[in-house]
């Protein structure tokens, strides 16, 4: 008997007009001790499966059939008050969100206190033995356990959640996302904790994220979803290496890696079903490319193949094979490679960044401030220089609080710059201050983060896009036709459709190309992007990568591009800029950065991103600690203290960014890594030319 | 110093300079309007010249504006707010029972209606589209946006004309005259005369209470923090305890801003049912420009405005963990 057997599970959830088909007939197994993984875009049911095992549906969600056994039991037919003594004593959840997971106005301590007397009958003096304990085991100061959870970064909340799961150890953990949002480098130590402490106290893990690669490290097993229905799964090393279903392929096609600069992404063209009525046929079927008429008459079973750990649901699973090779080659997908590495960037420079400040003050007592001393200052952007030439990507990578999204909104000149200087299109920006200002925001265009609150939702597609040219009074007859152009070019095809929409009524990946639309409308030389693509799905993200760089390619747009996300990021850039604390600390090609990182802060990063091969193994080098406290960074090199290399001489002078390196790759580091000490799979063809000098 | 008591001194001065500026703007506005206590006495003819002088000098009203200023701040630094011009009494004797009448009838029943009607409307938005949380919404905006007058009217026609339940007037019958505290208070018939009184000001209120705390669960229905606490096996109450000492701090904040304005009395209430509060002399000193009456009441209503706000910003840095931290900015 498994652990906790999922069969035929059908959810739905009532809206005001119809009843949405969540999840439609989902089984799984997962066995005693076994790692499983759910994977799946947003709006695959994964999330929604995983409420129902634990009954967290939200009130308008309903389980409409189906069983979820836990040792036998089913857990649905259990009175409320049965099922939560359930809860955590047999089943712990993992939120999704670190950040507001946890109560703000309960101590992290509390909380966990809570979850324990909950459930058994201990003093609150044994408790605290216990918490201090699980704060021990999840690497948190044991001290720390009165301290409320805004006192934590979000990592170490994650921690606490983890903590908390432990708590009354239990036979299974289902973690919900539990590193979106979290940077690589935190996803990385998260998913360490999470692997070490279910080995030790051998309980099953049920995983469910958006991300194959997590899975690939993480899990045994894994799911598919798609649609709110099973498209195949089985043992991971089987289904991720040799996949049956054109979906799983088109999802591991589309998941950006490292490692992998010569070929390209591939999205999976359309977007997901809607789901209010139960998918009669195979719910992929209009996306895919090798769809039968059979498809969409008649729903694929769920068939094992034979001699091994893997079940798909495609009529088509006998040509498997085939099909794994057709789907490597992008034009399978409807994608055109050929305007393959068009990308020579020209020489002429639009952007030069100068050592670049911005510093903020933060607030001190009043006492001081009459004594005239000087507020203590947080250095988001500290000494920077750079240049950007048109029709180029530069890549700019970091943890959160690396100043990354100060640089980019210094250099759009929404943040006033502390010092330094910023030259666009040759003429500096004090010049556009005297009166060109105007200018300098129709050539200079920013995207942000989060689609949701950038666009305002008072306002239609067409104002939204129309509204630049209305203020800098471009092409006043021709505005409309101007913003469907735009929107068009952006992949809002055919553009009537969209214009009369309001932001609410398009999707995430529609929203954030609306965005792109209002930037791009002006014809702007320059572009900064901050993390646009990271609340979209894989495949949304992709199409927004591919956009990117084409719009460099085609328009001699030079871009800059923040994020976190190292695999995205060597995808579409030409240059990479990796910063730590307000400086860059590595300057190259993406090729020569992701095959010879020389810092190793940058090799730390690199090793950090996951990969979706199962069967490759990965080295992790986790970085200890947090950064440091940027009102209080320490003397010399500022990783120094983090740094397994670091000698004296680190912490006690700067090194700057021509230490090491030439020209075309350069880094601040007194002992630059050598060779490939990440584990790349192919080696650094180019570590042995440039040795530090 | 540490953080807090750094964030306490700092609002503590803002406090006390608020006051200073309150006090100024009463002293110089009453100066500044047309006539004086006096002005009535001298038409009439029935003193002379002299003798208004020698009044007038009596009460120090012949120095300059700015000495007569500067004697006001320091009587008040030590709370002697002078004698009535009309009645020849300390002003004291006269607003002190007044301000007590006040606060007895107007603070229980703003507790009340603030426990009840949070509870309610917690329990009113977590169960969000029932019919006790659209029939509870629409009952006391009604209430809220009815004059307090007209609501007092009402009752006074249904309770005390029509079913004769209770008195429509005053604290205790007229033919009583009772002396001492016990007497005057904890009396059947004191309770009698307040329970009318004491229900208007209590529906009157209520809305407020109830919307804010309705909206602060909704706002919190849904988070991530709260199905982690489900997840727990915490039972329904448990949760919406949660939810509820979660959006707490604004029912807490409107609480005491609200405990501030109390001290002005419910006017059109007091004159409504003949209660004896500060309200109500505040309206007829004022036109009688018995300066000293009207000064000291501004000054503590203002103060209890002033003070109940610093009691709101400390209970939001206590309540809130995250307030005091940031330094209070």
């Amino acid at each position: 008997m498994s652990l906790l057997e999922i069969e035929d599970l059908t959810v739905t959830y009532g809206t005001d007009d119809v009843r949405v088909h969540a999840v439609n007939g989902v089984s799984f197994d997962v066995e005693k001790g076994v790692n499983y993984g759910l994977a799946g875009e947003s709006g695959s049911g994964k999330s929604t499966a995983a409420e129902a095992i634990l009954g967290l549906l939200p009130g308008n969600g309903r389980v409409d059939g189906g069983s979820v056994r836990f040792k036998g039991q089913d857990l649905l037919e259990l009175s409320a008050e049965e099922r939560r003594d359930v809860l955590w004593e047999e089943i712990a959840y993992i939120p999704q969100s670190a950040m507001d997971a946890l109560d703000p106005v309960m101590t992290c301590g509390a909380q966990i206190r809570q979850a324990i007397q909950k459930h058994r009958n201990v003093t609150d003096a044994k408790a605290r033995e216990r918490i201090r304990e699980l704060f021990d085991i999840v690497g948190l100061d044991p001290d720390r356990i009165n301290e409320y959870p805004h006192e934590f970064s979000g990592g170490m909340r994650q921690r606490v959640t983890i903590a908390m799961a432990l708590a009354l150890e239990p036979d299974l953990i289902v973690a919900d996302e539990p590193t979106t949002g979290l940077d690589v480098v935190v996803q990385d130590k998260i998913i360490d904790q999470i692997l070490d402490i279910q080995e030790r106290i051998d309980s099953s893990l049920l995983l469910i994220t958006h991300e194959i690669g997590v899975i690939a490290e993480t899990c045994d097993e894994l799911s598919i979803l798609y649609g709110g229905t099973v498209m195949e799964q089985g043992s991971v090393d089987n289904v991720l290496v040799n996949p049956t279903h054109p979906y799983t392929m088109g999802l591991k096609n589309s998941f950006p890696e490292v490692e992998q600069l010569s070929d390209d992404p591939v999205a999976i063209p359309g977007s997901p079903p809607s789901l209010g009525a139960p998918p009669t046929g195979c719910v992929f079927a209009d996306r895919c490319p090798f769809e039968t008429e059979e498809c969409t008459a008649e729903t694929p079973p769920t068939v094992d193949l034979p001699n091994r750990n893997h079940r798909s649901a495609c009529h088509h699973t006998e040509q498997a094979a085939q099909m794994r090779r057709d789907a490597a080659d992008p034009e399978t997908w409807g994608v055109d490679p050929s305007d393959e590495d068009a990308s020579a960037t020209s020489d002429e420079e639009i952007l030069r960044v100068d050592d670049l400040q911005k510093w903020y003050t933060t607030s001190q007592p009043l006492l001081d401030q009459l004594r005239g001393e000087d507020p203590p200052k947080v250095k988001a952007v500290d000494g920077v220089s750079f240049s950007l030439h048109h029709s180029e990507i530069l890549g700019v990578a970091g943890e959160s609080g690396c100043g990354k999204s100060t640089l980019g909104e210094t250099v759009a000149m929404l943040e006033e710059p502390t010092g330094g200087d910023i030259v666009f299109d040759g003429k500096s920006v004090e010049e556009y201050k005297r009166g060109g200002m105007k200018e300098f925001r129709r050539n200079a265009q920013i995207i942000f983060q989060d689609p949701f609150d950038s666009l305002n939702p008072r306002q239609t597609v067409r104002q939204l896009v129309t509204e630049p040219l209305r203020i800098h009074g471009i092409a006043e007859d021709r505005q409309e036709e101007k913003a469907a152009e735009t929107l068009e070019r952006v992949g809002l095809t055919p553009a009537e459709e969209f214009l009369d929409d309001y932001p609410h009524e398009l999707s995430g990946g529609q929203r954030q190309r609306v965005a792109i639309a209002r930037a791009l409308v002006l014809d702007p030389d320059f572009l900064v992007c901050d993390e646009p693509a990271s609340m979209l799905d894989v495949s949304l993200k992709v199409n927004l990568l591919n956009l990117l760089r084409d719009l460099a390619d085609e328009s001699d747009i030079g871009i800059i591009y923040i994020s976190h996300d190292l695999a995205s990021l060597s995808q579409v850039s030409d240059r990479l800029a990796i910063m730590y604390l307000g400086r860059i600390v590595e300057l190259g090609e993406t090729a020569r950065i992701v095959d010879d990182p020389k810092h190793p802060y940058t090799s730390a990063l690199l090793s950090a991103a996951p990969e979706k091969d199962p069967t490759s193994d990965r080295e992790r080098v986790l970085l200890d600690g947090e950064p440091p406290d940027p009102v209080d960074i320490p003397n010399g090199c500022a990783f120094a203290p983090r740094c397994p290399e670091a000698s004296a001489e680190c912490r006690e002078t700067e090194p700057t960014l021509d230490e090491a390196g030439d020209d075309a790759h350069s880094a601040a580091c007194y002992f630059p890594v050598d060779g490939t000490s990440h584990d790349t799979g192919e080696s650094g063809s180019l570590s042995s030319t440039t040795a530090d000098d | 110093m540490s953080q807090f008591q750094r964030f306490l001194a700092k609002r503590i001065a803002i406090a006390a300079g608020l006051t200073l500026v309150a006090v100024s703007v009463i002293f110089f506005t009453l100066r500044l309007l047309p006539g004086s206590p006096f002005t009535q006495l001298v038409a009439s003819g029935n003193l002379s010249e002299q003798q208004v002088n020698d009044i007038m000098a009596l009460y120090g009203l012949n120095q300059p504006l700015l000495d007569q200023y500067v004697i006001y701040l320091k009587n008040l630094v030590t709370f002697q707010f002078g004698y009535s011009i009309r009645q020849s009494r300390p002003v004291w004797e006269i607003l002190g029972p007044k301000l007590f009448n006040t606060l007895i009838l107007l603070v229980p029943a703003l507790v009340t209606t603030a426990v009840l009607s949070t509870l309610l409307g917690m329990y009113a938005g977590w169960n969000r589209g029932s019919w006790l949380e659209t029939g509870s919404i629409v009952t006391t905006t009604f209430l809220r946006s009815t004059p307090v007058f007209i609501t007092a009217l009402l009752v006074i026609i249904v309770f005390s004309y029509n079913l004769e339940l209770f008195p429509a007037f005053g604290m205790r019958e007229i033919t009583a005259s009772p002396s001492g505290f016990t007497d005057t208070y904890l009396s059947l018939d004191f309770a009698y005369h307040y329970i009318l009184p004491f229900t208007v000001a209590v529906l009157y209120y209520s809305g407020d209470f109830l919307l804010l705390a309705r909206n602060g669960i909704i706002e919190k229905k849904g988070s991530e923090f709260l199905k982690l606490h489900r997840a727990k096996g915490l039972t329904e109450t448990e949760q919406l305890m949660r939810a509820g000492r979660n959006s707490l701090l604004p029912v807490l904040t409107y609480f005491a801003l609200r405990l501030g304005m109390i001290f002005q009395g419910l006017i059109l209430l007091e004159v409504v049912f003949g209660w004896p509060g500060i309200g109500r002399q505040l309206v007829t000193s004022i036109s009688q420009q018995d300066f000293p009456v009207v000064q000291a009441a501004v000054f503590l209503m203002a103060l209890a405005v002033i003070v109940m706000n610093l009691v709101a910003d400390v209970m939001s840095a206590y309540f809130d963990p995250s307030v005091s931290a940031g330094g209070g900015s």
